[in-house]
C-alpha cells in the first residue's frame, strides 16, 4: 500500500508535530507514509471565500502531487472534504476521481481502511473531543445531534478505548466552534465569541485536555485558551493516539 | 466596522455579552426542543425525503400545479389574483380592501406580505392595519422588523415588551409577567377583530387538486380574523404550492416539530369554499422566485417551508441576532435567499457562516442551505463584490499556494515574522482581527517539512 | 403588455427543472390508543375527559364548566342558539363551546373539526373555552392516516385542533389562551 501524507499549510507553519506525530503514528501501525515535498494546500482557503476559479490550479497541483498514491491520508476532515466534495469543479478524469476517493482524514484511515478499532494504552485524563463540522456533518465521523440523541463516534471509540481515559460530556455536542476558514478573521466578533462559548462548555464540564482531528478549529479554541489563560491543554488527537504504543 | 456589512451589525450585538447569552440560550432552547420531537419520530428523516421529493416534483412541474390550483379555487368560489412582483401584490390588496370600501385590515403573520413592505402600503392609503400575531404585534408597536420568521420578537426581553405594552396599551409600569402581559394584549386584539373587515393572512400550504390554503398558528390569530370579517385576502409566493391534500401528512409531521418541537401547531386551518355572501381572494405572488426556479444551484431554496430550525440551529444567528442579517428572512435560509433579491446589497450574507452545515441537517425540506451558502460566495466574488482588500489578498493567495516554492518560502518568512516581532505588533487589532480574542500560535522554529527533510538527510 | 398571470407562467414553465418523480406516502402504522392521544394532549396543555355515554354530556359539561354562562352547542338542548348568521357580538360573548369532532390524531392531540360541526366559523376561536366531543373509536395514529380520513375533501373550511390557543411570543415563555380558546377539553365517549 502506497499511502502519502498531506500536512495542511498551518500545520506546517505552525503545528509541526502534529505531522509527525501522525506520522510516527502511522508507522507504529505498519504504514510508511511518504510526504511528496511538491504539496502546498487544498486550495479551501480561496473556495470558501469565493475564489474557487482561482483556486483551481491548487486543486490541479494537488492531484498531480497525489496522484500515484492509494491514499492520501490527511490529520483534518476539514481538507479531506474539500477534496472530495469540491474537486467536481475539476474535469473529472480518472486521476481527479481517485485522488477524490482516495484522500482520507487520519481517524477515517485507522478506523476504515486498517480496520482497527480500540489501540491499547493509557490516557489518564479527562479529554475533550472537538471534531470539527466538515469530519462530523461533511465526513460523517459523528453522530450528528441533529439527527439522534446517541453520541458516537469513531475517534470518541478510539479515544474512550484508552485505559484511564475520562472523555467530557458537553452541555452542547457538536456545535460549531466558530473558526470557519476566513470567517474568522471576516466575521472576527462572532467567531471570537462562538471560540469563547465553545471552550466554556469544556471548562464547565472539566475538559483538562482538548482535542479532535482537526487542527483549525483547535488552533482557534488554543487562542481562546491562552488569551484567556485557562487550565487546559490543546492537542490534536494524532498526538494523543501517537502516545500509545500499539 | 461598517453597519452595512453582516460583519459590522453582528459586532455591535455582540457587545452585550450577557443579552448574547440569553439570545442564544432562548434560540438554543428551542432547538432543543425541535431535538426532543424529532428524536421521538422513528420516521422522521423518511419524512424529510418525502417532503423534499414531493417540494421538488412540485417545483419541476410547478406550472401544472398553478394552473390546476387556480382553476381548482376558482370552482370554490375564490377569486385569484396574480401578482408579479410586490407593488402589484399590495396594489392588489388595496384595490380589494376599497372595492368593499373598508379601512380596518386585521392581518395575521404572513412573511411575504413583509417582504412586499405591505403594512407602509395600505398605512399611506389611509389603512388601519393591525398584526395580530402577538409577536407581530408587539414590533409593529415599536416599530421593528421581525428578527426571527416563527418567533418574531425573539429579539425583546419581557422588560422590553413591559415598557413597550406600557406605552402603548397604558399596562401598569414595570409589568414583566407574560402571562399578564399576553392577556392585555389579548384584550386590546379582541377588539381589533371583533371590528375587522378585512383579514389578510398568508398561507403555509396550497393544495392544488382542491384548490385549498392551508394556515398553521397557534395563537388562533388567523381563525379568528378570516372568520370574523367579511373579506379574507390570503397572499401566497408560487412555491407554497403541494399537490394533493394527503401531502399535507408529510409536511404537518414536520412543520411544528422542527419550528417549535410541538407535534402540530393548535390550529391548521384549511380554507377552500367562502361562506355564502363572504370573500375569499387569493393573490399568486411571483417576486423573484421564478428567477430563483431558473437558477439551478439555487432553486431549491424555494422548497422552504419557513420552520425557522435553520435559525434556531445556526451558531452564527443566535449571537448576531435576525436584524444584523437586514432582509425579511433572517438566518440561513435568508442567506441564500436574498442575493436573488439584491446581490450587492446582501453580499456580505452568504459569508456571514462557518459553513457548519447545522442547517442543512436540521431542514425539514432537506434544502441543502450550507452548500448554496457556498455558492453563492463564488458568485458575489465573481461579481466583484468582495471587500477590495479581501480579493487582492486571496488573489495572491492562489498563485502562492499553486506554486511549491513561493509556498516554501513565504510559510517560512510569515513564520520567522512572527518569532521576530514584538506581541503587541503582531496581535494589534485593527491590523489583525485574529488577535482581538485570540492568541496567535506559538511560532515553532522549524516546519514540518524542513523536520522531514532533515530526518530523510540528517546531515543536511 | 400580457397579464401578470401570464408572464407568471411563462418564466415558470421556462426556468422550471426536469420532472421529477412524485413518491407515493407510505402509511407508518403507529400508536392509536386513546392513552397516547390523552397524553400528548396534556403535553400540549389540554385535557380528555371520559364520558360513559354521550347521553351524559350536559351533565358532565355542566359539572366540567360551572361558571360557564353563555354555552353554544348542537349536541344539547337549552344552550344558545348560534347559526352562520349570528352577529360578531353575540359571538363574542360565547362562554363555552361544545362541537363534535369527526376523529382525533393520537401522535399529536389533533382533532378534526369540519366547518358542518362548528355552528359558526369563528366559533371554536371566539369562544372563551373549547369542549370538543370525540366517540373513542375514532382515533387514528398519525396525520397521514387522518388526512386518508378526508378522501372527500377537506370541506368549505376545516381545522384540525391541537389543544388551548397559546403563545410564546415573549421570551419564549408559554402562555395559555392567547387569541383563541383558554382551554381545550376532549370529552371521549
Amino acid at each position: 500500500m502506497k499511502v502519502a501524507l498531506f500536512v495542511p499549510c498551518y500545520v506546517d507553519q505552525f503545528y509541526p508535530q502534529v505531522g509527525i506525530a501522525t506520522i510516527q503514528l502511522l508507522e507504529k501501525l505498519g504504514v510508511k507514509a511518504a510526504y511528496p515535498p511538491a504539496q502546498t494546500c487544498c486550495g479551501q482557503p480561496l473556495a470558501n471565500s469565493g475564489c474557487e476559479r482561482e483556486a483551481l490550479p491548487i486543486y490541479r497541483h494537488f492531484v498531480e502531487t497525489f496522484k500515484d498514491y492509494d491514499y492520501t491520508v490527511v490529520p483534518s476532515g476539514s481538507c479531506v472534504y474539500h477534496v472530495q466534495k469540491h474537486f467536481d469543479k475539476l474535469e473529472q478524469t480518472p486521476e481527479v476521481q481517485r485522488v477524490r476517493a482516495t484522500t482520507i482524514d487520519l481517524i477515517d484511515f485507522i478506523t476504515q481502511v486498517l480496520e482497527i478499532k480500540e489501540l491499547p494504552g493509557a490516557y489518564p485524563h479527562k479529554v475533550g473531543l472537538h471534531l470539527s463540522c466538515h469530519g462530523q456533518r461533511g465526513l460523517h465521523q459523528a453522530n450528528e445531534s441533529e439527527m439522534t440523541p446517541v453520541r458516537d463516534g469513531q475517534l470518541r471509540r478510539l479515544l474512550g478505548g484508552l485505559d484511564g481515559i475520562e472523555l467530557t460530556e458537553l452541555d452542547r455536542n457538536d456545535e460549531c466552534c466558530g473558526f470557519g476558514g476566513t470567517f474568522c478573521v471576516s466575521e472576527a466578533a462572532i467567531s471570537g465569541r462562538m471560540g469563547h462559548d465553545r471552550v466554556h462548555d469544556h471548562l464547565r464540564n472539566g475538559t483538562q485536555v482538548l482535542t479532535g482531528g482537526d487542527m483549525s478549529c483547535l488552533m482557534h479554541l488554543q487562542g481562546i485558551v491562552r488569551r484567556q489563560q485557562l487550565p487546559m491543554r490543546v492537542l490534536h488527537a494524532a498526538e494523543i493516539l501517537n502516545g500509545v504504543t500499539p | 466596522m461598517s453597519y452595512l456589512t453582516h460583519a459590522g451589525r453582528a459586532e455591535a450585538f455582540v457587545l452585550d455579552h450577557e443579552r448574547t447569552s440569553w439570545h442564544d440560550e432562548t434560540l438554543w432552547f428551542v432547538r432543543q426542543k425541535r431535538d426532543k420531537a424529532v428524536y421521538a419520530v422513528p420516521e422522521f428523516q423518511e419524512l424529510r425525503e418525502l417532503a423534499s421529493q414531493i417540494k421538488n416534483h412540485t417545483l419541476s412541474r410547478l406550472d401544472f400545479y398553478l394552473e390546476q390550483f387556480e382553476a381548482a379555487a376558482q370552482a370554490n368560489g375564490v377569486q385569484v389574483h396574480w401578482a408579479a412582483d410586490a407593488a402589484e401584490h399590495n396594489d392588489t390588496v388595496l384595490r380589494i380592501i376599497r372595492q368593499r370600501g373598508a379601512s380596518r385590515v386585521v392581518k395575521s403573520k404572513s412573511m411575504l406580505t413583509e417582504e412586499c413592505h405591505l403594512n407602509p402600503h395600505l398605512i399611506a392609503h389611509g389603512i388601519e392595519v393591525i398584526d395580530t400575531d402577538l409577536g407581530e404585534r408587539i414590533i409593529q408597536m415599536r416599530d421593528e422588523p421581525p428578527s426571527h420568521i416563527v418567533l418574531p420578537a425573539i429579539h425583546l426581553k419581557k422588560e422590553d415588551v413591559g415598557d413597550t405594552f406600557h406605552q402603548h396599551l397604558g399596562t401598569e409600569k414595570g409589568l414583566t409577567d407574560p402571562q399578564q402581559l399576553a392577556e392585555a394584549a389579548r384584550q386590546h386584539l379582541r377588539a381589533k377583530f371583533l371590528a375587522g373587515e378585512v383579514a389578510l393572512t398568508g398561507v403555509n400550504f396550497a393544495i392544488a387538486e382542491t384548490g385549498s390554503v392551508v394556515v398553521c398558528t397557534n395563537e388562533g390569530n388567523a381563525d379568528l380574523g378570516v372568520s370574523l370579517a367579511p373579506v379574507h385576502v390570503a397572499s401566497m409566493g408560487i412555491e407554497k404550492l403541494i399537490p394533493r391534500l394527503s401531502d399535507l401528512g408529510v409536511f404537518t409531521r414536520l412543520l411544528a416539530r422542527s419550528a417549535t418541537g410541538q407535534p402540530v401547531t393548535t390550529y391548521t386551518a384549511h380554507y377552500t369554499k367562502p361562506v355564502a355572501g363572504r370573500e375569499l381572494h387569493i393573490i399568486i405572488v411571483d417576486n423573484g422566485r421564478t428567477q430563483q426556479l431558473g437558477r439551478p444551484d439555487f432553486r431549491a431554496s424555494l422548497k422552504c417551508i419557513r420552520c425557522g430550525a435553520c435559525m434556531n440551529t445556526c451558531p452564527v444567528y443566535r449571537r448576531s441576532g435576525g436584524h444584523s442579517y437586514d432582509f425579511t428572512v433572517p438566518g440561513p435560509i435568508g442567506s441564500i435567499l436574498s442575493p436573488n433579491i439584491d446581490l450587492k446589497k446582501h453580499s456580505t450574507l452568504p459569508f456571514a457562516s462557518t459553513l457548519c452545515g447545522s442547517c442543512t441537517d436540521v431542514c425539514p425540506v432537506k434544502i441543502d442551505i450550507h452548500t448554496q451558502l457556498y455558492k453563492w460566495r463564488q458568485i458575489v466574488a465573481e461579481a466583484n463584490h468582495l471587500p477590495t482588500a479581501k480579493k487582492l489578498g486571496l488573489k495572491f493567495m492562489g498563485r502562492l499556494l499553486a506554486s511549491p516554492a513561493a509556498f516554501k518560502i513565504s510559510g517560512s518568512l510569515g513564520r520567522k515574522a512572527l518569532r521576530l516581532l514584538p506581541h503587541g505588533l503582531t496581535h494589534h487589532h485593527a491590523a489583525n482581527a485574529w488577535a482581538i480574542a485570540r492568541e496567535l500560535p506559538e511560532p515553532p522554529k522549524q516546519s514540518f517539512r524542513e523536520w522531514y527533510q532533515q530526518q530523510a538527510s540528517p546531515t543536511a | 403588455m400580457s397579464s401578470a398571470r401570464e408572464r407568471i407562467l411563462a418564466a415558470t414553465r421556462a426556468n422550471k427543472p426536469a420532472e421529477t418523480v412524485l413518491p407515493a406516502v407510505p402509511d407508518f402504522g403507529g400508536d392509536a390508543s386513546l392513552a397516547r392521544f390523552t397524553e400528548v394532549l396534556a403535553s400540549i396543555g389540554g385535557t380528555v375527559e371520559r364520558l360513559l355515554a354521550l347521553e351524559g354530556l350536559a351533565g358532565a359539561v355542566a359539572r366540567l364548566f360551572p361558571a360557564a354562562r353563555l354555552v353554544a352547542s348542537p349536541l344539547f338542548a337549552g344552550s344558545l342558539a348560534i347559526d352562520q348568521q349570528t352577529p360578531v357580538d353575540v359571538l363574542a360573548d360565547v362562554d363555552l363551546a361544545v362541537l363534535p369532532v369527526e376523529f382525533g390524531v393520537a401522535e399529536n392531540g389533533a382533532v378534526w373539526l369540519p366547518e358542518a360541526n362548528m355552528l359558526h366559523r369563528a366559533l371554536p376561536t371566539v369562544t372563551q373555552h373549547l369542549a370538543l366531543v370525540l366517540d373513542h373509536r375514532q382515533l387514528v395514529a398519525t396525520m397521514h392516516q387522518g388526512y386518508a380520513r378526508l378522501a372527500h375533501g377537506p370541506g368549505g373550511y376545516g381545522l384540525f385542533v391541537a389543544g388551548p390557543s397559546k403563545t410564546a411570543d415573549i421570551e419564549q415563555s408559554l402562555v395559555i389562551g392567547a387569541h383563541g380558546a383558554r382551554s381545550l377539553v376532549v370529552l371521549v365517549y
